[in-house]
């Protein structure tokens, strides 16, 4: 709107005279803040809790958690109990069996159709349909679906979630008294990497120049060890357990986090808040852990959150290949490693573990991103 | 240049940065052979383009860097040496810092208390009321109040954050500042705020600051003597109003003929000079070296420059009185 | 007298634009209501503090607004189009050929990882269709007109090996790749030293003559746009607060945020305190009503804080929007130390 000071517009010129009278001061001050304070962490909480994939991933975690705790001691069974009568059981859920899913039956096949009416091979009762009946070589034969349980005489009322394996073993508590174990192995070996990377990497990278020199050609040389040989060794020392397993996940676990903390000293120690803080006469100790650290703690944070499915799952590899804890402790690894002995004729004992491992893993994954994105400085206040 | 009076005294200051080993040796020299002195209570303006060694130069002072070689006198004691626990103390007490960057100045995990109250603490004030009491008290002091102290520094603006950094300075009472850049990266409107108040503080506190900045009209305004800085060497310092009046070394006139001039009329007119240190000077037969051409009046010439030099003060006179 | 004509012709005309942000806390109405046109070889600047709207309305001419912004309304009249409504394949008809581009920093705005020559001769190729071989010799010519020493030797070197002010001739030579008419400057010298600024701003000059550009310049130094502008729009929170040319704005300013930006700043004559501008810029997802400048004001009126000032004729070029301009409003003077500096540069330009 442009208007001809000679040739004002009725509105505009009517305004009151009062309206022009000069509020304006000198001393105008800064603005006062209607906001509350935010510490960094209630800002990446906040941040964090926007997120609706971490929150779900979040809770997902807990669940497994909990239930490694409460779930192997509720089953009414021990991860070594045997029963070598009930072995390979299929799955059988209360409440879920009526809806014919997790009810205990398995498809048996290429059985002789007069065998059906053998009492010792088939209890009565045990039959429930006959899927396919064709003759081979002038026998009769059929495929047949049985209550599985009825068959090997299994008491009424007794339920395998999860079925058995080739031990009779009840597979749920195995199953989670493995994630147990799997999260323990995890939390530790990651712990002791966090902090070993972290003392390593800030000496590297705080000090510099020939310490720094010294510090990663020793890594670099510990990295180049081949790290099955390494576990080996230590498996030959202390026997295999869950100690040996840890150690061996730490060998040249922490050797990633301790690069990763280098690089942010490297890249904090020259700000000018730490020359600040420098010129102010702060000692080292309190640079390292006041003004650099908890800078650089973000990224430290997310990369501890990534590696523990990276350490479950390394847990499981040597599991796998025989290299795990001992039996009949289970492990994820140890149960995934006998499932797929019997993957194809019973798929139950691999998919069980291998989703277990999968929630954990891609729920961890998620859950370390958004917390990379919360912790993300230059998103502060974006809320 | 040997004076008692001078609060702050370079004595041919060198920092070298090597890099490589060997054959790839790389030597930057970031401050070369530079001395001048700082008298008490007075504004030594520091400029020069950027790479030309001005931070390097306020923070060997400091010691942030160690220097090459050369000394550093602070009130008759050489802060150069080798550091010890008594000699940090010791600079801590009576040289303070404040930083260009706003945002990067201010640990963005203290409130604004504790980033203003560590000087404090670093020197053993345990009393937390104490600590309180005197960062409110600063606080106010540079236009801020005590509902800020709880707050964390992403929640001002440039200006503010800037007050806090040089409230962080003062509240150790430092006898001297160094003022690395620390309007530059304000906005205008905002400049003139941080000025003032550096200004204000000065006069209240008896302050002797060394002001480096690569912004000429900011450096004249506020500084009472000024070295001009060109690759690691300083090739002129005077008093404001005769570098301006007669700037005599050949880069102190290239720089200052292409200051932006806010006026119009004149800006488009305006010739510049540039500066070739191949074609303006001939050292090949005589060593340049720092001479007082006229009293205060120091350029790094030969000495036949120096006689023209001579000449020029002699025909120009003296300024501003 | 046909050249005349040409002079006073309308090339591009920005008509009441308001661009907003969805951000996190709500829509950031970054400009609202900016109207300003460029003539035919002339420079115009655009002068204000960073969150001013200045680049924001310049990226909405180029076509490279974020993907969070929204074009609320307005046009932008350029070659019997209006900018606001063309798509990406329409913009890539003029970008780079008949508008070119100069950003602050000249580092970002070139391929790390491709010689310079061969980024030249890409825009080249891209905009004027040409081959290979004809490219590469108006590659080296444009190098040359930019100001590159050594250009047979420069053309083979990647963007690291050169300095920010030879960076920067880059840039503009990549700009004028085109042949534009327009030619827009984002803050092109604030990351350079004041020598190398000095150049590159005879250099934006000398091109500007050579071929008939009209510019844009963004920037917030006033020294700067003395230099370069025929014309100056102050912008403040989004809006121009004064327009006029720049004998106008520099001598007789009346907008009390230019007497400030114009004071704020020391020259080299300046003893007296400086004239601050209290506060900071106001948060533009909600501008306080009425003259967003008037909670920073030391001259603002009853009326500042409730209404907002129309744009004010004073002379054919010169208009500003503050209610100080009614005839109502009390008579107020521009601060002394403006006065005296405005006396001086008079005097400086009496005095040749």
């Amino acid at each position: 709107m442009i208007i001809d000071r000679n040739n004002l517009p009725e509105d505009i010129r009517n305004l009151p005279e009062s309206s022009f009278e000069i509020v304006g001061t000198e001393d105008i001050r800064d603005e006062a803040f209607r906001t509350e304070p935010v510490g960094f962490f209630k800002d990446a909480v906040s941040r964090l809790t926007k997120n609706k994939l971490s929150v779900i991933s979040f809770w997902i975690i807990m669940l497994i958690i909990a239930s490694s705790i409460i779930v192997p001691n509720c089953t009414g069974y021990t991860y070594s109990e045997q029963n070598v009568a009930f072995k390979n059981l299929p799955p059988k859920v209360p409440g879920l069996e009526k809806l014919g899913i997790l009810d205990g039956t398995r498809v048996m096949t290429n059985r002789r159709k007069d065998s059906l009416n053998d009492p010792t091979q088939f209890p009565p009762g045990s039959v429930i349909e006959i899927v396919k009946e064709y003759s081979h070589s002038g026998v009769e034969m059929v495929d047949v679906k049985v209550d599985f349980y009825r068959m090997v005489g299994v008491p009424e009322g007794r339920y395998h979630w999860m079925g058995t394996d080739y031990l009779g073993r009840d597979l749920c508590t195995r199953l989670f008294l493995g994630a147990r174990i799997s999260l323990i192995i995890a939390f530790f070996s990651v712990v002791t990497n966090i902090c070993i990377g972290i003392i390593y990497g800030a000496c590297s990278g705080y000090y510099g120049g020939r310490v720094d020199m010294m510090l990663t050609h020793f890594a670099e040389i510990l990295d180049g060890l081949p790290y099955i040989v390494v576990t080996i060794l230590f498996m030959l020392l202390l026997g295999s357990g869950m100690v040996s397993i840890v150690l061996a996940l730490t060998v040249t676990g922490w050797i990633g986090t301790s690069r990763l903390v280098r690089a942010q000293f490297y890249r904090f120690k020259g700000r000018e808040y730490v020359l600040a803080a420098r010129t102010l006469g702060v000692k080292d100790r309190a640079l390292i852990f006041r003004h650099i650290l908890p800078n650089a703690i973000g990224p430290i944070i997310t990369r501890a959150m990534i590696s523990i499915p990276g350490a479950i799952f390394s847990e499981s590899f040597l599991a796998y290949i025989g290299l795990g804890i001992k039996p009949p402790n289970p492990s994820i690894g140890i149960l995934l490693s006998d499932g797929q002995k019997v993957l194809l004729q019973y798929p139950y004992q691999t998919v069980f573990p291998a989703v277990l491992i999968s929630l954990l893993m891609v729920s961890f994954n998620l859950f370390a991103n958004g917390l990379r994105d919360a912790l993300d400085p230059t998103q502060r206040g974006e809320v | 240049m040997d004076n008692p009076t001078y609060l702050l005294e370079v004595k041919n200051l060198c920092r070298y940065f090597t890099s490589g080993r060997g054959k790839k040796k790389l030597t930057v020299k970031a401050v070369d052979d530079v001395s001048f002195g700082v008298k008490p209570a007075e504004t030594f303006g520091l400029v020069g383009e950027s790479g030309c060694g001005k931070t390097t130069l306020g923070r060997t002072v400091i010691r942030l860097y160690d220097p090459t070689s050369g000394q550093v006198i602070f009130n008759g004691r050489e802060i150069s040496g080798k550091m010890t626990n008594d000699l940090r103390r010791y600079l801590t007490e009576n040289i303070a810092m404040i930083f260009q960057d706003p945002i990067e100045s201010l640990n963005p995990r203290m409130t604004v208390e504790e980033i203003i109250g560590e000087g404090l603490k670093v020197r053993g004030v345990k009393d937390k009321d104490e600590i309180r009491r005197r960062v409110v008290e600063m606080l106010e002091k540079v236009g801020l109040n005590e509902e800020h102290a709880t707050r964390y520094p992403h929640e001002f603006s440039g200006g503010q954050r800037q007050r806090i950094g040089i409230a962080r300075a003062l509240i150790v009472q430092p006898k001297m500042i160094i003022a690395d850049e620390p309007v530059s990266a304000l906005d205008v409107s905002i400049q003139a705020q941080v000025i003032n108040l550096l200004n204000d503080l000065k006069s209240e506190f008896g302050l002797t600051i060394l002001f480096i900045a690569h912004n000429l009209s900011v450096v004249k305004y506020f500084s009472d003597r000024i070295g001009v800085m060109y690759y690691g060497r300083l090739v002129e310092v005077a008093r404001g109003d005769d570098l301006y009046a007669k700037p005599l070394h050949p880069y102190t006139r290239a720089l200052l003929s292409a200051i932006p001039e806010p006026n119009p009329l004149v800006a488009k007119a305006k010739r510049r000079v540039d500066y070739d240190p191949e074609r303006d000077h001939d050292y090949t037969h005589e060593k340049p070296e720092m001479v007082e051409v006229e009293p205060d009046h120091f350029v790094y010439c030969s000495p036949s420059e120096f006689a023209r030099y001579r000449e020029i003060c002699k025909r120009v006179g003296k300024v501003g009185a | 007298m046909a050249e005349d004509r040409n002079k006073n012709e309308v090339i591009l005309q920005v008509k009441d634009l308001r661009i907003s942000f969805r951000a996190y806390g709500g829509l950031v109405k970054a400009v609202r209501g900016v109207s300003f046109d460029l003539k035919r070889g002339e420079t115009v600047a655009i002068v204000g503090e960073s969150g001013s709207g200045k680049s924001v309305s310049i990226k909405a001419i180029m076509g490279i607004l974020p993907g969070n912004a929204i074009i609320e309304g307005g046009e932008i009249l350029y070659g019997g189009m209006d900018l606001t409504k063309l798509t990406e394949e329409e913009f890539h008809k003029i970008r780079g050929k008949r508008i070119g581009l100069i950003f602050q920093d000249p580092l970002s705005s070139l391929n790390p990882i491709m010689k310079v020559g061969a980024q030249i001769m890409e825009a080249l190729i891209l905009s004027q269709k040409m081959d290979k071989k004809a490219a590469r010799i108006r590659a080296l010519e444009l190098m040359e007109a930019v100001g590159i020493p050594d250009v047979e030797r420069r053309f083979h070197q990647y963007p690291f090996q050169f300095s920010g002010g030879m960076r920067q001739r880059i840039v503009i030579a990549i700009a004028l790749a085109g042949d534009p008419e327009i030619l827009i400057c984002d803050e092109p010298t604030t990351a350079l030293d004041v020598t190398v600024q000095a150049r590159i701003l005879e250099l934006i000059n000398k091109i500007k003559e050579d071929r008939h550009l009209s510019v844009i310049f963004i920037t917030h130094d006033l020294g700067v746009v003395a230099q370069m502008a025929d014309r100056v729009n102050v912008m403040y929170a989004g809006k121009i607060v004064e327009t006029g040319t720049t004998e106008e704005i520099f001598f007789s300013p009346v907008h009390p945020y230019t007497w400030a930006l114009l004071s704020s700043m020391p020259d080299l004559e300046t003893k007296e305190r400086l004239l601050s501008i209290p506060g900071a810029p106001p948060n533009m997802i909600a501008p306080p009503p009425g003259d967003a400048f008037s909670v920073r004001n030391r001259y603002a009126m009853k009326i500042d804080f409730e209404k907002e000032p129309p744009l004010f004729k004073i002379t054919d070029t010169h208009y500003a929007a503050t209610w100080l301009l009614h005839p109502k409003a009390p008579p107020v003077q521009m601060p002394e130390a403006l006065r005296a500096r405005i006396e001086r540069m008079r005097r400086a330009v009496a005095n040749g």
